[in-house]
Protein backbone atom coordinates (compact mmCIF):
# COMPACT_ATOMS: atom_id res chain seq x y z
CA UNK A 1 0.00 0.00 0.00
CA UNK A 2 1.35 3.40 -1.14
CA UNK A 3 2.41 5.70 1.83
CA UNK A 4 0.26 9.00 1.53
CA UNK A 5 1.83 11.92 0.84
CA UNK A 6 3.49 13.78 4.08
CA UNK A 7 1.12 17.10 4.82
CA UNK A 8 2.69 20.25 4.52
CA UNK A 9 3.17 22.64 7.35
CA UNK A 10 4.29 26.02 6.88
CA UNK A 11 6.44 27.49 10.11
CA UNK A 12 6.60 31.58 10.00
CA UNK A 13 8.66 32.62 12.54
CA UNK A 14 11.90 34.88 12.32
CA UNK A 15 13.64 33.34 14.91
CA UNK A 16 16.10 30.55 13.86
CA UNK A 17 15.90 28.16 17.36
CA UNK A 18 11.92 28.12 17.20
CA UNK A 19 12.14 27.55 13.62
CA UNK A 20 14.72 24.60 13.63
CA UNK A 21 12.75 23.30 17.36
CA UNK A 22 9.30 23.17 15.42
CA UNK A 23 10.88 21.30 12.20
CA UNK A 24 12.58 18.53 14.57
CA UNK A 25 8.78 18.11 16.82
CA UNK A 26 7.04 18.16 13.21
CA UNK A 27 9.31 16.17 11.04
CA UNK A 28 9.51 13.45 13.84
CA UNK A 29 5.91 13.18 13.72
CA UNK A 30 5.75 12.60 9.76
CA UNK A 31 4.57 16.45 8.33
CA UNK A 32 7.19 17.90 5.54
CA UNK A 33 8.05 21.62 6.88
CA UNK A 34 8.86 24.40 5.39
CA UNK A 35 9.98 28.01 6.62
CA UNK A 36 9.22 31.88 6.06
CA UNK A 37 11.34 34.31 7.97
CA UNK A 38 8.55 37.00 8.05
CA UNK A 39 4.68 37.68 6.84
CA UNK A 40 5.74 38.35 2.76
CA UNK A 41 7.75 35.56 2.83
CA UNK A 42 5.82 33.37 4.31
CA UNK A 43 3.12 34.31 1.25
CA UNK A 44 5.83 33.79 -1.00
CA UNK A 45 6.39 30.47 -0.12
CA UNK A 46 2.62 29.67 0.33
CA UNK A 47 1.73 30.58 -3.40
CA UNK A 48 4.90 28.12 -4.52
CA UNK A 49 3.52 25.13 -2.19
CA UNK A 50 0.58 25.19 -0.44
CA UNK A 51 0.64 23.75 2.83
CA UNK A 52 -1.82 21.77 5.49
CA UNK A 53 -1.19 24.60 8.17
CA UNK A 54 0.54 27.62 8.87
CA UNK A 55 2.37 28.44 11.89
CA UNK A 56 2.79 31.52 12.63
CA UNK A 57 4.70 34.02 14.77
CA UNK A 58 3.55 37.60 15.37
CA UNK A 59 6.10 39.95 15.80
CA UNK A 60 8.36 39.36 12.94
CA UNK A 61 10.17 42.29 10.77
CA UNK A 62 8.76 43.57 7.60
CA UNK A 63 5.17 42.18 8.18
CA UNK A 64 3.83 40.83 11.50
CA UNK A 65 2.48 37.72 11.43
CA UNK A 66 -0.99 39.18 12.45
CA UNK A 67 -0.89 41.72 8.83
CA UNK A 68 0.12 38.57 7.03
CA UNK A 69 -2.89 36.74 8.63
CA UNK A 70 -5.47 39.19 7.42
CA UNK A 71 -3.96 39.99 3.94
CA UNK A 72 -3.87 36.24 3.25
CA UNK A 73 -7.68 35.82 4.23
CA UNK A 74 -8.93 38.86 2.09
CA UNK A 75 -7.21 36.96 -1.03
CA UNK A 76 -10.16 34.97 -2.65
CA UNK A 77 -7.16 32.68 -3.61
CA UNK A 78 -8.00 28.44 -2.05
CA UNK A 79 -4.82 28.98 0.35
CA UNK A 80 -6.83 32.27 1.87
CA UNK A 81 -8.71 29.52 3.93
CA UNK A 82 -5.32 27.43 5.20
CA UNK A 83 -5.85 27.07 8.92
CA UNK A 84 -3.37 28.75 11.43
CA UNK A 85 -2.10 28.51 14.26
CA UNK A 86 -0.77 31.47 15.99
CA UNK A 87 2.10 30.75 18.51
CA UNK A 88 3.26 34.14 20.33
CA UNK A 89 5.15 35.30 22.92
CA UNK A 90 2.33 37.96 23.57
CA UNK A 91 0.32 36.68 26.43
CA UNK A 92 -2.36 39.52 26.86
CA UNK A 93 -6.27 38.79 26.26
CA UNK A 94 -5.94 41.29 23.93
CA UNK A 95 -3.19 39.95 22.04
CA UNK A 96 -5.37 36.48 21.92
CA UNK A 97 -8.53 38.87 20.35
CA UNK A 98 -6.26 40.29 17.55
CA UNK A 99 -5.10 37.25 16.73
CA UNK A 100 -8.46 35.76 16.31
CA UNK A 101 -9.84 39.03 14.59
CA UNK A 102 -7.13 39.19 12.23
CA UNK A 103 -8.03 34.85 11.36
CA UNK A 104 -6.02 32.64 13.36
CA UNK A 105 -7.56 28.86 14.17
CA UNK A 106 -6.11 28.67 17.75
CA UNK A 107 -3.17 30.84 19.87
CA UNK A 108 -0.72 29.41 21.52
CA UNK A 109 1.82 31.01 23.83
CA UNK A 110 5.27 30.74 24.07
CA UNK A 111 7.68 28.24 24.95
CA UNK A 112 5.35 25.55 23.79
CA UNK A 113 6.48 21.96 24.52
CA UNK A 114 6.04 19.29 21.61
CA UNK A 115 3.97 17.40 22.56
CA UNK A 116 1.41 20.24 22.01
CA UNK A 117 2.65 21.41 18.91
CA UNK A 118 2.08 17.80 17.31
CA UNK A 119 -1.29 17.90 19.00
CA UNK A 120 -2.20 21.21 17.62
CA UNK A 121 -0.68 20.05 14.17
CA UNK A 122 -3.08 16.33 13.88
CA UNK A 123 -6.01 18.55 14.83
CA UNK A 124 -5.45 21.38 12.06
CA UNK A 125 -4.48 19.19 9.20
CA UNK A 126 -7.30 16.68 9.98
CA UNK A 127 -5.21 13.84 11.02
CA UNK A 128 -5.91 11.21 14.22
CA UNK A 129 -3.51 12.38 16.13
CA UNK B 1 23.68 32.65 5.72
CA UNK B 2 20.84 34.65 7.65
CA UNK B 3 23.07 37.62 7.66
CA UNK B 4 23.23 37.80 4.59
CA UNK B 5 20.07 37.38 3.87
CA UNK B 6 19.28 40.50 6.37
CA UNK B 7 22.04 42.58 5.28
CA UNK B 8 21.14 42.08 1.50
CA UNK B 9 18.24 40.58 0.65
CA UNK B 10 19.76 37.70 -1.47
CA UNK B 11 18.33 34.29 -1.22
CA UNK B 12 20.21 30.97 -1.67
CA UNK B 13 18.46 27.31 -1.70
CA UNK B 14 20.17 24.87 -0.10
CA UNK B 15 21.23 23.22 -3.50
CA UNK B 16 23.37 26.56 -4.25
CA UNK B 17 25.06 25.78 -0.56
CA UNK B 18 28.61 24.35 -2.16
CA UNK B 19 28.89 27.40 -4.45
CA UNK B 20 28.28 29.89 -1.71
CA UNK B 21 30.85 28.12 0.50
CA UNK B 22 33.37 28.41 -2.50
CA UNK B 23 32.67 31.85 -2.73
CA UNK B 24 33.28 32.53 0.89
CA UNK B 25 36.52 30.64 1.08
CA UNK B 26 37.78 32.93 -1.94
CA UNK B 27 36.63 36.27 -0.28
CA UNK B 28 38.48 34.83 3.14
CA UNK B 29 41.62 34.14 1.17
CA UNK B 30 41.53 37.38 -1.00
CA UNK B 31 40.95 39.18 2.76
CA UNK B 32 43.65 37.29 4.09
CA UNK B 33 40.76 36.17 7.00
CA UNK B 34 42.07 32.78 8.67
CA UNK B 35 39.08 31.94 10.44
CA UNK B 36 35.40 32.34 9.23
CA UNK B 37 34.83 33.94 12.44
CA UNK B 38 36.99 37.09 11.45
CA UNK B 39 35.55 37.58 7.91
CA UNK B 40 32.48 37.36 9.32
CA UNK B 41 32.75 39.79 11.77
CA UNK B 42 34.46 41.83 8.41
CA UNK B 43 31.53 41.31 7.27
CA UNK B 44 29.06 42.74 9.56
CA UNK B 45 31.12 46.10 10.10
CA UNK B 46 31.23 46.30 6.20
CA UNK B 47 35.48 46.69 6.58
CA UNK B 48 36.92 47.97 3.44
CA UNK B 49 33.97 47.95 1.84
CA UNK B 50 33.74 44.09 2.09
CA UNK B 51 29.78 43.45 2.05
CA UNK B 52 29.92 44.89 -1.40
CA UNK B 53 33.01 43.07 -2.22
CA UNK B 54 30.60 39.95 -0.76
CA UNK B 55 27.72 40.35 -2.99
CA UNK B 56 29.49 40.92 -6.27
CA UNK B 57 31.22 37.78 -5.45
CA UNK B 58 28.01 36.24 -6.33
CA UNK B 59 25.78 37.88 -8.66
CA UNK B 60 26.74 37.86 -12.44
CA UNK B 61 27.01 41.77 -13.38
CA UNK B 62 27.29 40.57 -16.40
CA UNK B 63 24.74 42.38 -18.71
CA UNK B 64 23.05 40.86 -22.29
CA UNK B 65 19.86 40.68 -24.19
CA UNK B 66 17.22 37.86 -23.27
CA UNK B 67 18.80 37.98 -19.39
CA UNK B 68 16.09 36.29 -17.19
CA UNK B 69 13.79 35.50 -20.13
CA UNK B 70 11.14 33.77 -17.49
CA UNK B 71 10.53 37.29 -16.38
CA UNK B 72 10.10 38.57 -20.05
CA UNK B 73 7.68 35.64 -20.56
CA UNK B 74 5.84 36.56 -17.94
CA UNK B 75 5.58 40.01 -19.08
CA UNK B 76 3.42 39.42 -21.90
CA UNK B 77 1.56 36.34 -21.09
CA UNK B 78 0.63 37.96 -17.44
CA UNK B 79 1.65 41.51 -16.50
CA UNK B 80 0.80 43.00 -19.35
CA UNK B 81 -2.72 41.39 -19.93
CA UNK B 82 -3.18 42.21 -16.39
CA UNK B 83 -2.74 45.75 -16.86
CA UNK B 84 -4.69 46.05 -20.52
CA UNK B 85 -7.42 44.68 -19.59
CA UNK B 86 -9.53 48.01 -19.11
CA UNK B 87 -7.76 49.99 -20.50
CA UNK B 88 -8.05 52.40 -23.68
CA UNK B 89 -5.86 51.77 -26.54
CA UNK B 90 -5.00 55.63 -26.56
CA UNK B 91 -3.53 54.86 -22.79
CA UNK B 92 0.06 53.95 -23.57
CA UNK B 93 1.82 50.67 -21.67
CA UNK B 94 4.76 52.19 -20.18
CA UNK B 95 7.66 49.91 -18.77
CA UNK B 96 11.01 50.92 -16.95
CA UNK B 97 14.11 49.41 -16.68
CA UNK B 98 16.15 50.75 -13.69
CA UNK B 99 19.34 50.08 -13.67
CA UNK B 100 19.55 49.81 -17.88
CA UNK B 101 23.31 50.00 -17.84
CA UNK B 102 24.70 50.27 -21.18
CA UNK B 103 21.14 49.05 -22.24
CA UNK B 104 20.65 45.32 -23.20
CA UNK B 105 17.73 45.10 -20.83
CA UNK B 106 15.45 48.42 -22.29
CA UNK B 107 15.99 46.79 -25.70
CA UNK B 108 15.53 43.42 -24.68
CA UNK B 109 12.27 44.28 -23.69
CA UNK B 110 11.29 46.04 -27.03
CA UNK B 111 12.60 43.06 -28.76
CA UNK B 112 10.40 40.72 -27.05
CA UNK B 113 7.18 42.69 -26.92
CA UNK B 114 7.41 42.95 -30.81
CA UNK B 115 8.10 39.52 -30.62
CA UNK B 116 5.82 38.00 -28.28
CA UNK B 117 3.02 39.80 -27.30
CA UNK B 118 0.08 39.49 -29.30
CA UNK B 119 -1.18 42.86 -28.60
CA UNK B 120 1.76 44.75 -29.82
CA UNK B 121 -0.01 46.75 -32.42
CA UNK B 122 -3.03 47.81 -30.23
CA UNK B 123 -1.14 49.78 -28.00
CA UNK B 124 1.73 52.13 -27.62
CA UNK B 125 3.81 51.29 -25.33
CA UNK B 126 6.79 53.55 -23.97
CA UNK B 127 10.24 52.03 -22.31
CA UNK B 128 12.42 53.88 -20.60
CA UNK B 129 15.76 53.11 -19.64
CA UNK B 130 17.48 54.62 -16.54
CA UNK B 131 21.00 54.56 -14.91
CA UNK B 132 23.08 56.53 -12.54
CA UNK B 133 26.20 56.07 -14.43
CA UNK B 134 26.05 58.58 -17.45
CA UNK B 135 28.84 56.56 -19.68
CA UNK B 136 26.58 53.37 -19.40
CA UNK B 137 23.66 55.85 -20.89
CA UNK B 138 25.55 57.28 -23.58
CA UNK B 139 26.38 53.75 -24.38
CA UNK B 140 22.85 52.96 -24.26
CA UNK B 141 21.87 54.90 -26.73
CA UNK B 142 24.53 54.44 -29.15
CA UNK B 143 22.74 50.69 -29.59
CA UNK B 144 26.64 49.27 -30.42
CA UNK B 145 26.58 45.68 -29.03
CA UNK B 146 29.14 42.91 -29.01
CA UNK B 147 28.91 38.70 -29.67
CA UNK B 148 28.29 38.35 -25.99
CA UNK B 149 26.22 40.73 -25.40
CA UNK B 150 23.67 38.93 -28.20
CA UNK B 151 24.66 35.44 -27.13
CA UNK B 152 21.03 34.52 -26.17
CA UNK B 153 19.32 35.95 -28.88
CA UNK B 154 18.80 34.02 -31.95
CA UNK B 155 20.22 34.60 -34.92
CA UNK B 156 17.05 35.80 -36.66
CA UNK B 157 16.61 38.62 -34.34
CA UNK B 158 19.61 39.45 -34.84
CA UNK B 159 19.57 39.76 -38.11
CA UNK B 160 16.01 41.59 -38.19
CA UNK B 161 17.05 44.35 -35.46
CA UNK B 162 20.30 45.00 -35.40
CA UNK B 163 22.36 46.04 -38.58
CA UNK B 164 26.16 44.96 -38.63
CA UNK B 165 28.95 47.60 -37.08
CA UNK B 166 32.86 47.43 -37.27
CA UNK B 167 34.91 45.24 -35.06
CA UNK B 168 32.36 42.48 -35.13
CA UNK B 169 29.66 44.44 -33.26
CA UNK B 170 26.30 45.04 -34.30
CA UNK B 171 24.05 48.27 -34.05
CA UNK B 172 20.45 48.37 -32.84
CA UNK B 173 17.99 49.52 -35.98
CA UNK B 174 17.71 53.27 -35.76
CA UNK B 175 13.68 52.69 -35.63
CA UNK B 176 14.07 50.65 -32.48
CA UNK B 177 17.06 52.91 -30.70
CA UNK B 178 15.02 56.25 -31.12
CA UNK B 179 12.12 55.16 -29.51
CA UNK B 180 13.64 53.74 -26.12
CA UNK B 181 14.34 57.40 -24.03
CA UNK B 182 16.97 56.97 -21.67
CA UNK B 183 17.08 59.62 -18.64
CA UNK B 184 20.38 59.83 -15.59
CA UNK B 185 18.27 58.70 -12.17
CA UNK B 186 19.83 58.09 -8.77
CA UNK B 187 17.09 55.56 -7.15
CA UNK B 188 17.96 57.68 -4.31
CA UNK B 189 16.33 60.78 -5.04
CA UNK B 190 12.78 61.42 -6.13
CA UNK B 191 13.75 64.74 -7.34
CA UNK B 192 15.11 62.31 -10.25
CA UNK B 193 13.19 58.96 -10.16
CA UNK B 194 9.12 61.28 -10.00
CA UNK B 195 10.25 62.94 -13.45
CA UNK B 196 9.56 59.52 -15.16
CA UNK B 197 5.92 59.36 -14.35
CA UNK B 198 4.35 56.37 -13.47
CA UNK B 199 5.02 52.89 -15.18
CA UNK B 200 3.02 49.86 -15.56
CA UNK B 201 5.81 47.79 -14.78
CA UNK B 202 9.21 48.50 -13.27
CA UNK B 203 12.45 46.17 -14.24
CA UNK B 204 14.51 46.69 -11.17
CA UNK B 205 17.35 43.97 -11.10
CA UNK B 206 20.38 43.00 -8.78
CA UNK B 207 20.45 46.73 -7.66
CA UNK B 208 18.35 46.98 -4.47
CA UNK B 209 20.87 44.03 -2.61
CA UNK B 210 23.66 46.59 -2.70
CA UNK B 211 21.95 49.01 -0.28
CA UNK B 212 21.18 49.45 3.11
CA UNK B 213 18.32 49.20 5.08
CA UNK B 214 17.99 52.37 4.76
CA UNK B 215 18.57 53.02 1.26
CA UNK B 216 16.55 50.51 0.63
CA UNK B 217 13.55 51.61 2.11
CA UNK B 218 13.89 55.08 0.30
CA UNK B 219 14.05 52.90 -2.84
CA UNK B 220 11.18 51.11 -2.28
CA UNK B 221 9.30 54.31 -1.54
CA UNK B 222 10.54 56.11 -4.73
CA UNK B 223 9.65 52.87 -7.06
CA UNK B 224 6.24 52.92 -5.33
CA UNK B 225 5.59 56.33 -6.47
CA UNK B 226 6.67 55.40 -9.97
CA UNK B 227 4.14 52.28 -9.88
CA UNK B 228 0.35 52.98 -11.32
CA UNK B 229 -1.99 51.59 -8.94
CA UNK B 230 -1.97 48.07 -9.79
CA UNK B 231 1.68 48.04 -11.34
CA UNK B 232 4.05 45.56 -10.97
CA UNK B 233 8.14 45.58 -10.27
CA UNK B 234 10.49 42.86 -11.16
CA UNK B 235 13.64 41.87 -9.29
CA UNK B 236 16.43 39.71 -10.09
CA UNK B 237 15.71 36.41 -9.18
CA UNK B 238 17.88 36.04 -5.89
CA UNK B 239 15.82 38.88 -4.64
CA UNK B 240 13.46 39.17 -2.59
CA UNK B 241 11.13 42.53 -1.69
CA UNK B 242 10.42 40.67 1.83
CA UNK B 243 13.32 42.03 3.07
CA UNK B 244 13.18 45.22 1.81
CA UNK B 245 9.72 46.67 2.50
CA UNK B 246 6.39 45.87 3.29
CA UNK B 247 4.62 48.30 0.62
CA UNK B 248 3.94 45.80 -2.36
CA UNK B 249 1.99 42.55 -2.42
CA UNK B 250 3.27 39.39 -3.90
CA UNK B 251 2.04 38.00 -6.51
CA UNK B 252 3.23 35.25 -7.97
CA UNK B 253 2.64 33.68 -11.84
CA UNK B 254 3.72 30.71 -13.44
CA UNK B 255 6.87 31.92 -14.65
CA UNK B 256 8.31 34.86 -11.53
CA UNK B 257 7.01 35.86 -7.74
CA UNK B 258 6.62 40.02 -8.76
CA UNK B 259 5.59 42.32 -5.93
CA UNK B 260 2.20 44.87 -6.67
CA UNK B 261 1.18 48.18 -5.82
CA UNK B 262 -2.11 47.69 -3.84
CA UNK B 263 -5.20 48.92 -6.85
CA UNK B 264 -7.12 50.48 -4.18
CA UNK B 265 -5.92 53.43 -2.72
CA UNK B 266 -5.82 53.18 0.67
CA UNK B 267 -6.87 56.47 1.51
CA UNK B 268 -7.64 58.97 4.71
CA UNK C 1 5.95 50.86 -35.09
CA UNK C 2 3.92 50.45 -31.92
CA UNK C 3 6.85 51.80 -29.40
CA UNK C 4 6.51 55.33 -28.90
CA UNK C 5 9.36 57.65 -26.94
CA UNK C 6 7.97 61.12 -25.50
CA UNK C 7 10.69 63.77 -24.92
CA UNK C 8 9.41 64.18 -20.86
CA UNK C 9 7.68 62.00 -18.89
CA UNK C 10 4.36 61.08 -20.17
CA UNK C 11 2.62 61.76 -16.43
CA UNK C 12 2.88 64.40 -14.22
CA UNK C 13 4.92 64.00 -11.17
CA UNK C 14 2.74 61.71 -9.16
CA UNK C 15 2.49 64.02 -5.89
CA UNK C 16 3.25 66.69 -4.75
CA UNK C 17 4.28 68.09 -1.03
CA UNK C 18 1.82 68.72 1.45
CA UNK C 19 1.43 68.72 5.23
CA UNK C 20 1.43 65.99 7.85
CA UNK C 21 -2.51 66.63 8.69
CA UNK C 22 -3.39 66.37 5.14
CA UNK C 23 -6.43 64.80 4.02
CA UNK C 24 -5.68 62.40 1.69
CA UNK C 25 -3.11 59.54 2.36
CA UNK C 26 -1.26 60.43 -0.86
CA UNK C 27 -0.63 63.97 0.59
CA UNK C 28 0.65 63.09 4.49
CA UNK C 29 2.90 60.31 2.55
CA UNK C 30 4.28 62.97 0.41
CA UNK C 31 5.02 65.52 3.23
CA UNK C 32 6.17 62.86 5.79
CA UNK C 33 9.19 61.72 2.69
CA UNK C 34 10.06 65.51 2.66
CA UNK C 35 10.72 65.66 6.09
CA UNK C 36 14.59 64.55 6.51
CA UNK C 37 16.33 66.82 8.21
CA UNK C 38 16.87 66.33 12.40
CA UNK C 39 14.58 69.35 13.29
CA UNK C 40 11.83 67.44 11.81
CA UNK C 41 11.92 64.66 14.15
CA UNK C 42 8.97 66.57 16.67
CA UNK C 43 6.66 66.43 13.84
CA UNK C 44 7.02 63.71 12.56
CA UNK C 45 6.82 61.68 15.86
CA UNK C 46 4.04 63.22 16.46
CA UNK C 47 1.96 62.48 13.06
CA UNK C 48 3.31 58.87 13.94
CA UNK C 49 1.18 59.24 17.01
CA UNK C 50 -1.93 58.76 15.36
CA UNK C 51 -1.37 58.27 11.51
CA UNK C 52 -3.48 54.76 11.21
CA UNK C 53 -2.46 54.45 7.54
CA UNK C 54 0.11 51.62 7.31
CA UNK C 55 1.57 53.34 3.84
CA UNK C 56 2.10 56.55 5.24
CA UNK C 57 3.22 55.59 8.81
CA UNK C 58 6.30 53.25 6.76
CA UNK C 59 7.26 56.84 5.29
CA UNK C 60 7.48 58.82 8.55
CA UNK C 61 9.49 55.63 9.90
CA UNK C 62 11.31 56.13 6.84
CA UNK C 63 12.43 59.38 7.26
CA UNK C 64 13.15 59.48 11.22
CA UNK C 65 15.22 56.22 9.82
CA UNK C 66 17.14 58.32 8.19
CA UNK C 67 17.62 61.21 10.45
CA UNK C 68 19.28 58.60 12.21
CA UNK C 69 20.23 60.47 15.44
CA UNK C 70 19.70 59.55 19.34
CA UNK C 71 16.40 61.96 19.75
CA UNK C 72 15.52 60.02 16.21
CA UNK C 73 15.96 56.78 17.78
CA UNK C 74 14.15 58.02 20.83
CA UNK C 75 11.35 59.09 19.15
CA UNK C 76 10.17 55.68 17.32
CA UNK C 77 11.56 53.43 21.02
CA UNK C 78 8.12 53.63 22.37
CA UNK C 79 6.35 52.52 19.63
CA UNK C 80 8.35 48.98 21.09
CA UNK C 81 5.34 48.59 23.40
CA UNK C 82 2.74 48.94 21.40
CA UNK C 83 -0.53 47.22 21.05
CA UNK C 84 -0.91 46.96 17.52
CA UNK C 85 1.70 44.18 15.83
CA UNK C 86 2.45 46.51 13.13
CA UNK C 87 3.44 49.53 14.61
CA UNK C 88 5.68 47.36 17.07
CA UNK C 89 7.31 45.69 13.63
CA UNK C 90 7.48 48.67 11.79
CA UNK C 91 9.11 50.49 14.86
CA UNK C 92 11.90 47.75 15.48
CA UNK C 93 12.45 47.79 11.39
CA UNK C 94 13.03 51.71 11.43
CA UNK C 95 15.35 51.28 14.75
CA UNK C 96 17.30 48.59 13.28
CA UNK C 97 18.16 50.94 10.60
CA UNK C 98 19.90 53.16 13.20
CA UNK C 99 22.86 51.39 14.74
CA UNK C 100 24.79 54.16 16.17
CA UNK C 101 21.79 55.52 18.29
CA UNK C 102 20.10 52.06 19.06
CA UNK C 103 23.51 50.89 20.76
CA UNK C 104 22.79 53.94 23.49
CA UNK C 105 19.03 53.27 23.82
CA UNK C 106 19.37 49.48 24.79
CA UNK C 107 20.54 49.36 27.93
CA UNK C 108 17.62 50.80 29.04
CA UNK C 109 15.22 48.79 26.88
CA UNK C 110 16.80 45.67 27.85
CA UNK C 111 15.83 46.63 31.51
CA UNK C 112 12.55 48.10 30.82
CA UNK C 113 9.50 46.74 33.53
CA UNK C 114 7.74 45.33 30.42
CA UNK C 115 8.31 42.17 29.22
CA UNK C 116 7.69 42.05 26.15
CA UNK C 117 9.61 45.22 25.66
CA UNK C 118 12.90 43.68 26.89
CA UNK C 119 11.92 40.75 24.14
CA UNK C 120 12.09 43.23 21.23
CA UNK C 121 14.84 44.88 22.28
CA UNK C 122 17.40 41.79 22.45
CA UNK C 123 16.51 41.72 18.36
CA UNK C 124 18.14 45.12 17.88
CA UNK C 125 21.36 44.14 19.78
CA UNK C 126 22.19 42.28 16.04
CA UNK C 127 22.96 45.85 14.49
CA UNK C 128 25.54 47.09 17.43
CA UNK C 129 29.13 45.50 17.67
CA UNK C 130 29.28 42.20 18.39
CA UNK C 131 31.68 42.90 21.63
CA UNK C 132 28.90 44.85 22.82
CA UNK C 133 25.73 42.81 21.99
CA UNK C 134 27.39 39.71 23.54
CA UNK C 135 28.03 41.22 26.86
CA UNK C 136 24.66 42.73 26.84
CA UNK C 137 23.09 39.58 26.31
CA UNK C 138 25.07 37.49 28.46
CA UNK C 139 24.49 40.57 31.44
CA UNK C 140 20.65 39.44 30.31
CA UNK C 141 20.82 36.16 30.45
CA UNK C 142 22.22 36.18 34.32
CA UNK C 143 19.30 38.21 35.44
CA UNK C 144 16.13 37.92 33.29
CA UNK C 145 13.11 36.32 35.25
CA UNK C 146 11.06 35.63 31.82
CA UNK C 147 12.03 32.85 29.88
CA UNK C 148 10.87 34.02 26.35
CA UNK C 149 13.21 36.71 27.01
CA UNK C 150 16.18 34.75 27.53
CA UNK C 151 14.95 32.92 24.36
CA UNK C 152 15.41 36.04 22.56
CA UNK C 153 18.40 36.66 24.20
CA UNK C 154 20.04 33.42 22.88
CA UNK C 155 18.62 33.84 19.59
CA UNK C 156 20.49 37.08 19.10
CA UNK C 157 23.72 35.20 20.61
CA UNK C 158 23.69 32.32 17.50
CA UNK C 159 24.59 34.87 15.28
CA UNK C 160 26.55 37.22 17.22
CA UNK C 161 27.80 35.82 20.10
CA UNK C 162 31.38 35.20 20.90
CA UNK C 163 32.41 32.13 23.30
CA UNK C 164 33.19 34.19 25.94
CA UNK C 165 28.99 33.90 25.98
CA UNK C 166 29.45 29.65 26.49
CA UNK C 167 29.23 30.18 30.35
CA UNK C 168 25.97 32.67 30.71
CA UNK C 169 23.97 30.50 28.20
CA UNK C 170 25.04 27.59 30.41
CA UNK C 171 24.19 28.82 33.64
CA UNK C 172 20.58 30.24 31.60
CA UNK C 173 19.44 27.24 30.60
CA UNK C 174 20.03 25.35 34.43
CA UNK C 175 18.26 28.06 35.67
CA UNK C 176 15.12 27.48 33.60
CA UNK C 177 14.91 23.98 32.75
CA UNK C 178 12.64 24.31 30.04
CA UNK C 179 13.07 22.26 26.93
CA UNK C 180 12.94 25.13 24.45
CA UNK C 181 15.80 27.27 26.37
CA UNK C 182 18.13 24.06 26.73
CA UNK C 183 17.58 23.32 23.42
CA UNK C 184 18.38 26.67 21.97
CA UNK C 185 20.82 26.92 24.63
CA UNK C 186 22.72 23.30 22.87
CA UNK C 187 22.47 25.11 19.41
CA UNK C 188 23.88 28.71 20.36
CA UNK C 189 26.84 26.62 22.40
CA UNK C 190 27.60 24.62 19.21
CA UNK C 191 27.19 27.32 16.42
CA UNK C 192 29.23 29.82 18.57
CA UNK C 193 32.10 27.24 19.87
CA UNK C 194 32.12 26.27 16.40
CA UNK C 195 32.85 30.50 15.46
CA UNK C 196 36.14 29.69 17.55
Amino acid sequence: MAEPARKRILVVDDASLVRMYYREALEAAGYEVDEALNGLEAMERLLSAPPALLIVDVNMPQMDGLTFLKVLRRQELPISGTPALVISTEAKPQDREAARAAGANYYLVKPVRPEVLTAYAALLTGRAA
Amino acid sequence: MEFVYRRTGMIFTEAKRYYVERRIADRMEAVGSATFASYFARLRTDQGGEVEQFINAFTVNETYFYREEHQLKCLTTDLLEERVRRRAPSDAVRIWSVPCSTGEEPYSLAIWLLENWRRVDAYEIEIVGSDIDTKALRAAEEGVFGKRALMRLPAELVERYFVPAEDEQWRILDDLRQSVRFSQVNLMDPAQTRPNGRFDVIFCRNVLIYFDDTARRIAAENLYENLAPGGFICLGHTESMSRISPLFEVRRFADAILYQRPIEGSDG
Amino acid sequence: MPLIRKPDAAAPAPETASDLAGASADARWAAARAMTAPGDVDALAKALSHEQNPRVREAILTSLARIGTRQSAGAVAPLIASDDAQLRAGALDALRAMPGAVAELLPALLTDADADVRLLACELARVIPEGAATAMMCDLLDRETEVNVCASAIEVLTEVGSPEALPALERCATRFADPFLTFSARVAAERIGGRR
